[in-house]
């Protein structure tokens, strides 16, 4: 990585596809955005450091964590996450990135939800059961539209940095199961209503988009 | 939208069978092709010359010839323009063959290729829909063509091949994600070829200034003396021809003519260099001196490279097991004409309708009935978009059944997800089957897959709660495994389309091709085949050069080349397709251990296989990002 494509990472780069799909929310772009450039190292680096807690604390069971470990563990996760949202995504492992993302936030929301009793693991399925709609909408979108889908509904959404610290707060706060249910049914209405609203969009004003039956849809 | 198509146009259905069983007066056929089409141009080069003298495109076919059959076929696909470039002299063979067909026919008369280009280039410049562009002496089932000019999904595309049609003259391609990234004209060489280029274009009219462009440059570059090089490779791939020819020759019956791959080229070189001689009988020889006269001439190859060398994302629509041939005499017709009976044209578009790269499930359990459940919905006029729907509504009520939770609703929830998955396999085939393609059915299709099976988890784990069993945490690592294994394979796909459109495309005058390291790696897909090794030729393929790679280095590449000698063992591409585990086997799972053991059973068997494929795809992908 030289120097130059360090510096078109602070004057904000041109979203590339692989932005997109690690769906950062506004913390992330903010600190990303300050901070990001001034650390040189590739992006997969930097989110495989921060996932690194978190996967070796669901590895020995995750279970009796102390709160503030379980903040600490969230916090260093997401800062890594977001430092990693200002470096330029142009190595040859920059693919990996959108998926570890995925990983800490499916797994480090579950996590919550399992700390948080039995009864709030259901409410953190249904939760990423909406988010999974979100993710592949965007990567579906983006193939059969050739559009994404718009930046306030990644603001609405809160970026997977917003939402795992949504998750701590919650149970910190007692209301886990309770507040998932409700970020689920929220975010599936909005998610909804603005696909529709997409597609109606896009059935109006027919865009060229290529795209292929490819070997992404058996897996 | 680029093309000139219209997204749900029930494009150019040659379903006859689908109007016919309908029973009611069915739209004229050159409706068919809709507003598809419509606007499009033909640009049809005819200034190759018969064996017997005159343009091979007035060779006679049937009452006709073979320009007159391929208008016939063009217009019925929506092409009412056509323009036909010929050498002097030869209108007169020409003329009477767009007689009475609807379509209206210009004749440009010129002397060579240089001129030939600049019709072109005028031509496209004034295109306004679709242009067409190809040779008007090409014999090939209506099919063929449709599958190319009928594809909204395809602006600017190709025909080509990925098999082996014993055709060494076709100039080759190099294909990677759909995207043609290299193409060979008789001057320019392809470093790694994987598919055939069977000389029609079609070109979006967003990308027709690129085509006019190209047109006039290649004029200029073939006019006066011929850059550096360009003699040299014709006379390589002159040299390749023969020694095919003679290999043709003593080629096993019951293998078919030698697949000519890249070794050819390669081969020759080596032989040239070591003062080698190969004889030809003297059939072959002339065919050999017919085909190394049309080369040079072929400006339809010539702008393929043109468009290529621009970065126009060209794609590609595949021949599949239809015919195929350029006869350039009266013998060559007559084999064409004979061998074209010996295919079933409409028993390949439902065989086609099946998606090569499906996997083991879906192919042996699913797809050889599907197929026929397909064309019985084409029949009785269902869109895909409503089958997509009844398979979503089947699929909530397997979840239904499935939260039930005794046993009883298990083995209903098994049976009803079944069911549900032969739904979404038909919607797909019954999509190609009528090439009614859109993007919000395929949009549709993709979200209700995964709607479907992850409301199928939610009632899994809501029957085994009744049941007494919590099983939700299971479930939700289920679902993580699988949303983490689809971001891996959309990720590097994405990652790796972006190097793709990346890599710099050398300029015309070259030869040799971008021979970049990106364009070399994992040519994935159901048509890469020139890695392996052609029966009736036992010398291994040459391996990627190593261009000063430390050994450390070389790892991956070794890796790499292992990992492709495991693909070519008979069996191993099916045991990796279930490795992968892809939907059918994953639906066959739930179905198989939710009806005989329990939820949890069903979670822990998708945790497994789920996880070993993840390790395998990742283990797969790393590879090729170390090579890289």
């Amino acid at each position: 990585m030289t120097a130059s494509t360090s510096t078109t990472a602070l004057a904000g780069r041109p979203q590339s596809v692989l932005d997109l799909y690690r769906d950062d929310g506004p913390l992330a772009r903010a600190v990303g955005g300050a901070l990001g450039a001034r650390l040189r190292l590739p992006p997969l680096v930097l989110v495989a450091a921060g996932a690194a807690p978190l996967l070796a604390v669901l590895a020995v069971g995750g279970a009796d964590v102390p709160l503030a470990a379980v903040g600490a563990v969230v916090a260093w996760t997401v800062l890594l996450g977001a430092l990693s949202q200002g470096r330029a995504h142009d190595d040859r492992f920059a693919w990996a990135v959108p998926v570890v993302l995925r990983l800490v936030e499916y797994a480090g929301l579950l996590w919550l939800g399992a700390l948080a009793g039995a009864d709030a693991v259901p409410a953190a399925f249904a939760l990423l059961a909406v988010l999974a709609f979100r993710h592949y909408d965007i990567v579906y979108r983006l193939r059969y539209q050739g559009v994404s889908p718009p930046a306030w509904l990644g603001v609405v959404a809160g970026g997977w940095d917003g939402r795992l610290v949504l998750g701590f707060v919650l149970l910190a706060a007692g209301t886990l199961p309770a507040g998932f249910f409700a970020a689920a049914i929220a975010l599936a209405v909005v998610l909804a209503a603005e696909s529709a609203a997409g597609w109606s969009r896009f059935a109006r004003a027919q865009r060229p988009a290529l795209y292929s039956d490819e070997e992404d849809e058996n897996q | 939208m680029t093309g000139g198509y219209t997204e749900t146009t029930p494009a150019a259905l040659d379903a006859p069978a689908a109007a016919r069983a309908r029973g009611r007066s069915r739209r004229p056929s050159n409706g068919r092709a809709g507003g598809a089409a419509a606007t499009a141009t033909g640009l049809l080069l005819a200034t190759a010359a018969a064996d017997e003298g005159g343009p091979a495109a007035a060779l006679p076919w049937g009452d006709g010839t073979l320009l007159r059959r391929l208008l016939e076929q063009l217009a019925d696909l929506g092409v009412r323009r056509a323009h036909v470039v010929c050498r002097p002299q030869w209108e007169r063979e020409l003329r009477p063959s767009a007689d009475g067909l609807g379509v209206s026919l210009e004749l440009h008369v010129s002397a060579g290729p240089a001129e030939d280009l600049r019709i072109v280039a005028r031509l496209a410049r004034a295109a306004r829909g679709a242009t067409v562009l190809a040779h008007a002496d090409i014999v090939t089932h209506r099919e063929a063509l449709a599958g190319l000019l009928a594809d909204p999904r395809i602006p600017t595309g190709i025909l080509a091949t990925g098999g082996n049609i014993g055709q060494p003259f076709v100039q080759t391609t190099r294909t990677m994600r759909g995207r043609t990234v290299s193409a060979a004209s008789a001057y320019h060489a392809v470093d790694a070829p994987n598919a055939g280029f069977l000389g029609v274009v079609k070109v979006s009219p967003d990308d027709a200034p690129v085509l006019a462009e190209a047109a006039e440059r290649l004029a200029s570059l073939v006019e006066g003396p011929l850059p550096p090089g360009w003699e040299g490779e014709l006379e390589r791939k002159r040299a390749a021809w023969r020694r095919w020819l003679a290999a043709a020759r003593t080629a096993d019956e019951d293998d078919g003519p030698p697949r000519f791959a890249a070794g050819w080229l390669a081969d020759a070189e080596a032989g040239a260099a070591a003062g080698e001689d190969v004889a030809l009988t003297a059939d072959e020889e002339s065919e050999l001196a017919r085909r190394a006269a049309v080369a040079p001439a072929d400006v339809v190859s010539l702008l393929l490279v043109g468009l290529v060398r621009a970065g126009t994302h060209v794609g590609n629509s595949y021949l599949r097991r239809l015919f195929w041939a350029r006869p350039l005499s009266r013998e060559g017709v007559a084999e064409a004409a004979e061998r074209i009976t010996e295919h079933d044209e409409h028993r390949v578009l439902l065989e086609s309708a099946v998606k090569a790269n499906d996997g083991f499930f879906t192919t042996f359990f699913v797809s050889p009935y599907s197929k026929y459940l397909a064309r019985w919905a084409a029949r009785r006029g269902w869109t895909p978009n409503a089958v997509t729907l009844v398979s979503l509504v089947i699929g909530l009520l397997a979840a239904a059944a499935f939260a039930v939770g005794d046993r009883a609703g298990l083995v209903a929830g098994a049976i009803l997800l079944q069911i549900a998955f032969t739904a979404d396999c038909v919607d797909g085939q019954l999509a190609r089957y009528t090439r009614t393609f859109s993007k919000f059915g395929a949009w549709l299709d993709s979200v209700f897959d995964r709607a479907k099976e992850y409301a199928v988890f939610a009632g899994l784990a809501l029957g085994a709660s009744s049941a007494g069993d919590d099983v939700w945490l299971l479930a939700g690592c289920a679902l993580t495994l699988q949303t983490v294994r689809h971001a891996v394979a959309f990720s590097y796909a994405t990652a790796h389309r972006e190097a793709i459109g990346g890599v710099r495309q050398p300029p015309l005058e070259q030869p040799r091709d971008a021979s970049d390291r990106r364009l070399r790696l994992s040519a994935s897909g159901p048509f890469a085949v020139t890695e392996a090794v052609a029966p009736a030729d036992p010398r291994p393929a040459p391996a990627p050069a190593s261009r000063g790679r430390s050994l450390l280095g070389e790892l991956p590449v070794r890796g790499l080349a292992a990992w492709r000698v495991i693909d070519r063992l008979p069996g191993a591409r099916w045991v990796k397709r279930m490795v992968a585990f892809p939907i059918g086997e994953r639906f066959a799972a739930v179905s198989i251990t939710a009806a005989l053991w329990s939820p949890r059973v069903t979670f822990v068997v998708l945790l497994a296989w789920g996880s070993l494929a993840l390790v395998y795809g990742i283990a797969g992908l790393v590879l090729r990002s170390l090579s890289r």
